[in-house]
């Protein structure tokens, strides 16, 4: 079964992944049959004849407005993408609307998308396009104005398909950046500071996953070798969620530095984690913890036979 | 293999070797025992350096040693646990509960001189 959908899938180049069920769902959806079809492709010649005149016209009033302007300054950029628009015009009236035509609705929803035209710039467009049809067609049909009306619509119903799978493509491309920023964010190595003779801090952010949690346990104990540290301070304030496997790792971690002679306080509990892990029945056994970094680093200093004491003149101002 | 067993006035160090097998490290534990009342020692420190890789006999063996030493009413502190070893051990959950633990022997020599140690620490 799973392999049957695999097959129907295709993966075009951004990513969008449209199956033929898909396409028939969304056609269904929009009630767009053979008939629609026919009359579509019944216009192909009027839509042949008009193409280049619709196009200047559009082209003319997205230059006219000052935030559409701006995308289309590079005149290579803006003759690419009339020649694509006027293709694409022609195509809408060519019939086939299969998978392949999917994919070249996608590619050009795509070339808008990377030169960021905003979305309502986007569908505005098409606003444009129907308009200027529309007043062909009734010029067309001006004997049988029930065809054009029926072919507007016919049309209408296509355009939508369209918009469909252009917004599909803009929310791909923001989905791509925003998971491109997680690997980032996830990449970021958590440094372990050694802020103390003998201890070392190690400031967590974010998730802990099991790589994330090896690649810390294996610098952590790395340091505490090179560093001759008997304290480690985790500290999880920014650690988003504690369950029971991310307790495990904290476990796992602790012990391994226990081996190495360190003692590791976990700072950093926050009210809801320490509700969380009471709920979820998460122990962590002997391994101290305290609230807030403050005690950690404090309850650190005392362990290590540190007595911080505040001089009375403070620090001097600087002339 | 022997196990080199060196005395430094009150503490004993035994230096675990990397090549040691399990009859050897076994040896080397009975050993220890004897010289520590031998000696009268009040501590000992089971140097583990050059041990690449802890596997449950060896990490047996040497909570076996802990607990005889204690037994004896001397501190035993194994060290040098090298941070692959570590990692690789509390994979297989072996973690030398009960046993005392530094980085290496300067530290153990420190902490056997230093205030009294906790053996319930974790």
């Amino acid at each position: 079964m799973a392999e049957q959908h695999e097959e129907a899938a295709d993966r075009f180049a951004d990513g969008t992944e449209i199956s033929e069920q898909e396409l028939a769902h969304r056609k269904e959806f929009l009630e767009l049959g053979e008939e629609d079809v026919a009359r579509l492709t019944a216009i192909n010649d009027l839509a042949r004849r008009y193409a280049d005149a619709v196009i200047e016209d559009f082209y003319r009033h997205l230059l006219s407005f000052e935030d559409t302007r701006s995308f289309f300054g590079d005149p290579q950029v803006l003759q690419r993408v009339k020649n694509m628009q006027k293709e694409y015009f022609l195509r809408l009236t060519q019939g086939n609307y299969d998978l392949a035509y999917v994919e070249d609705r996608l590619k050009i929803g795509a070339a808008h998308e990377r030169i960021r035209l905003p979305i309502k710039s986007y569908l505005g467009m098409y606003n444009f396009y129907l308009r200027a049809v529309a007043a062909r067609l009734v010029d067309a049909f001006k004997k049988t104005p029930d065809e054009a009306w029926s072919t507007f619509l016919s049309l209408m119903k296509l355009t939508f398909l369209d918009i469909g799978f252009a917004i599909d493509t803009y929310i791909n491309a923001s989905e791509r950046t925003i998971r491109a920023q997680q690997e980032a964010i996830q990449e970021l190595p958590t440094p372990v500071l050694p802020v103390r003779e003998g201890m070392l801090l190690v400031p967590i952010i974010g998730i802990i996953d099991s790589l994330r949690a090896r690649q810390l346990t294996e610098q952590l104990l790395g340091s505490i070798r090179s560093n001759r540290a008997r304290m480690v301070v985790i500290d999880i304030t920014g650690v988003q969620s504690v369950d029971s496997r991310v307790a495990n790792h904290i476990v796992q971690t602790v012990e391994a530095a226990r081996l190495m002679g360190a003692r590791v306080i976990i700072a950093g509990i926050s009210p809801e984690v320490a509700q969380t892990m009471v709920t979820l029945g998460i122990d962590l056994g002997r391994i101290m913890t305290v609230g807030d970094l403050q005690s950690g680093i404090e309850r650190a200093e005392q362990l290590l036979g540190y007595v911080v004491t505040r001089s009375r003149s403070g620090e001097t101002a600087t002339g | 293999m022997r196990a080199s067993i060196l005395k430094q006035g009150s503490v004993l160090i035994a230096s675990v070797q990397g090549s040691m097998t399990d009859a050897d490290l076994a040896q080397m534990r009975d050993e220890l025992v004897l010289d520590v009342r031998r000696h009268r020692s009040t501590g000992v420190i089971v140097d583990v350096t050059m041990l690449e890789v802890m596997d449950s006999f060896a990490a047996r063996t040497l909570r076996g040693i802990t607990q005889m030493i204690k037994l004896l009413g001397a501190t035993s502190i194994v060290v040098g646990i090298q941070p692959e070893v570590a990692f690789s051990m509390v994979q297989l959950g072996l973690t030398l509960e009960g046993t005392n633990t530094a980085l290496d022997l300067e530290e153990g020599l420190a902490l056997l001189k230093g205030p009294r140690i906790d053996h319930h620490e974790r």
